[in-house]
């Protein structure tokens, strides 16, 4: 802030690079996030040491580590400039630019999300094509996608709508904790209750959830469609970003993000519908050497 | 005094919290047979992290100085640890009620344990800053997720009892018994050591005792 007005540039343009270089430095420096992508690394070298029948217990790490400890970085990013507000207040950028400055912050994270997904992909070692059920290759691409990078993206999105709306300090970490254990209940439901559509929408209705399920003998492939899942949590990270700048928006503004906010939820509900009607009519199962079967 | 001392805690963030973890505990009694080791382990750490919430003192600059110690305050104070305990043995009882092979009193000393670890860190931060509510309770919530899901840690803690009990691992029991006993030594030091919190550059930093 200060290098801006010092250089006499008090464009918004200059003020968003500025300040997102200044907030990218703070998010990398922060302990929560060095924790995550340090875990990150070291559980994805561990998970994939040997090889793998469950793949889902690998790209797992990057959504919760990346995503969800990353959500609580940004959150505490956001908040950070709560104390000294009436300083802020009367400095030559508005709010919406901070906001946004910080929102560019989540590029970060999202790198580390895709080298995760190219570290999962060159070196993760399964024991055939039957690991990852009916999937093909562009299936897997969608799956490891919707697993690995997008979560890296969205959690430290989320965080930032978080802390613009909700003054509650805590509220990051609880967050995680109830999306955490949403998708472990959707998740154990979808595996007892493979033909119920009000579970299979359930499942779906997450930020972050599985397609297979496996054993050492067989993998499981449920309903839904990998991709429109990909395009649903897309949506979701629009409508954090439209959600954390509508905060404090001047009523010029604020019309135009609410205008935007529609179009986006739109589009998330069309996405959702598409993923829980696209995709396997009905869950199968995969034995390896065997033509997958009906369940 | 405990009253008025009382009415300084920060009620809605522990009673909100709780029942955040009621509510997920709820869905693990209900779902106790496929996910409610889980859900349950979820529940005991929001339980951990509403305890957390048990010192936050805004105005923290101005009872610092008062005459009433750290010891008397933490004492009064912790008796907002009732709310998530509460909470917690609710669901111990439902436990017990739906599923009688598991062990009711391993799992009520799970319980002490989280919620008494929450409170502990929050302890320890009370040193520091006026309200550790959010970052006690943010890694109070990490310590206690991180093991099931860190991969050399996963087969070899508990920290949920269940039926099935892996030999190699430290079993739940022996886990939370290291944790309580831990955590009773870093609450009596926190408060026994009777220096104001830490302020940088701050006067009041030169009248520590």
């Amino acid at each position: 802030m200060t290098t801006i007005i010092a250089a006499g540039r008090t464009g918004p343009a200059v003020g968003l690079v500025a300040l997102t270089k200044y907030e990218t430095r703070r998010f990398v420096r922060s302990p929560v996030f060095l924790v995550a992508f340090g875990l990150t690394a070291w559980a994805l070298w561990d998970g994939m040491r040997v090889t793998v029948t469950e793949v889902n217990t690998v790209t797992v790490y990057p959504a919760i580590f990346l995503g969800g400890l990353g959500m609580v970085a940004a959150f505490w990013l956001t908040r950070s400039t709560q104390r000294s507000a009436e300083a802020v207040k009367v400095s030559p950028t508005t709010p919406q630019v901070r906001t946004a400055a910080i929102c560019l912050v989540a590029i970060v994270p999202l790198i580390c999300g895709w080298l995760s997904f190219l570290a999962i992909t060159v070196f993760l070692r399964v024991p055939g094509d039957w690991t990852y059920g009916t999937l093909g290759t562009s299936g897997r691409a969608a799956l490891l996608i919707g697993q690995t990078v997008i979560p890296a993206l969205g959690g430290p999105l989320l965080g930032v709508a978080l802390g613009r709306w909700v003054r509650f300090p805590g509220a990051a970490p609880v967050l995680f904790l109830v999306i955490f254990g949403w998708v472990i209940l959707a998740d154990v439901l979808a595996a007892t209750h493979r033909h119920s559509m009000l579970v299979l929408m359930m499942r779906l209705f997450a930020p972050f959830t599985f397609f297979t399920a496996s054993d050492q003998h067989a993998v499981e492939t449920w309903r839904g469609s990998p991709w429109f899942f990909v395009g649903w949590q897309l949506c979701l990270c629009a409508v954090a970003v439209t959600v954390a700048l509508l905060r404090d928006a001047e009523p010029g503004l604020r019309s135009r993000l609410t205008r935007v906010l529609i179009v986006v939820l739109a589009a998330a509900a069309l996405m959702y519908a598409l993923t829980v009607t696209g995709g396997l009519g009905h869950a199968v199962i995969s034995h390896p050497g065997k033509a997958p079967q009906p369940i | 005094m405990t009253a008025i001392m009382l009415r300084a805690v920060g009620w809605p963030a522990i009673c909100a919290v709780t029942a955040m973890a009621a509510a997920v505990g709820a869905c693990g009694v209900i779902f106790l047979t496929s996910a409610g080791p889980q859900l349950l382990t979820i529940a005991f750490a929001l339980l951990a992290a509403a305890a957390a919430f048990a010192l936050d003192e805004p105005a923290s600059s101005v009872v610092d100085v008062t005459p009433t110690g750290p010891g008397a305050r933490t004492a009064v104070r912790s008796l907002a640890l009732l709310v998530p305990l509460c909470a917690g043995l609710g669901l111990v009882l439902a436990c017990a009620l739906r599923a009688p092979a598991l062990s009711w009193t391993a799992i009520g000393l799970a319980l002490a344990g989280n919620v008494l670890l929450g409170f502990a860190i929050a302890c320890v931060a009370r040193r520091r800053v006026g309200e550790p509510g959010a970052w006690a309770s943010s890694a109070a919530a990490f310590v206690l997720i991180a093991p099931p899901l860190v991969p050399s840690l996963a087969g070899r803690v508990h920290t949920f009892p269940t039926t099935a009990q892996d030999p190699q691992g430290l079993s739940s029991n022996a886990w939370w018994a290291l944790v309580g006993c831990t955590c009773i030594v870093a609450i009596a030091v926190s408060v026994a050591d009777r220096r104001l919190p830490w302020r940088p550059r701050s006067s009041f930093g030169r009248n520590r005792a």
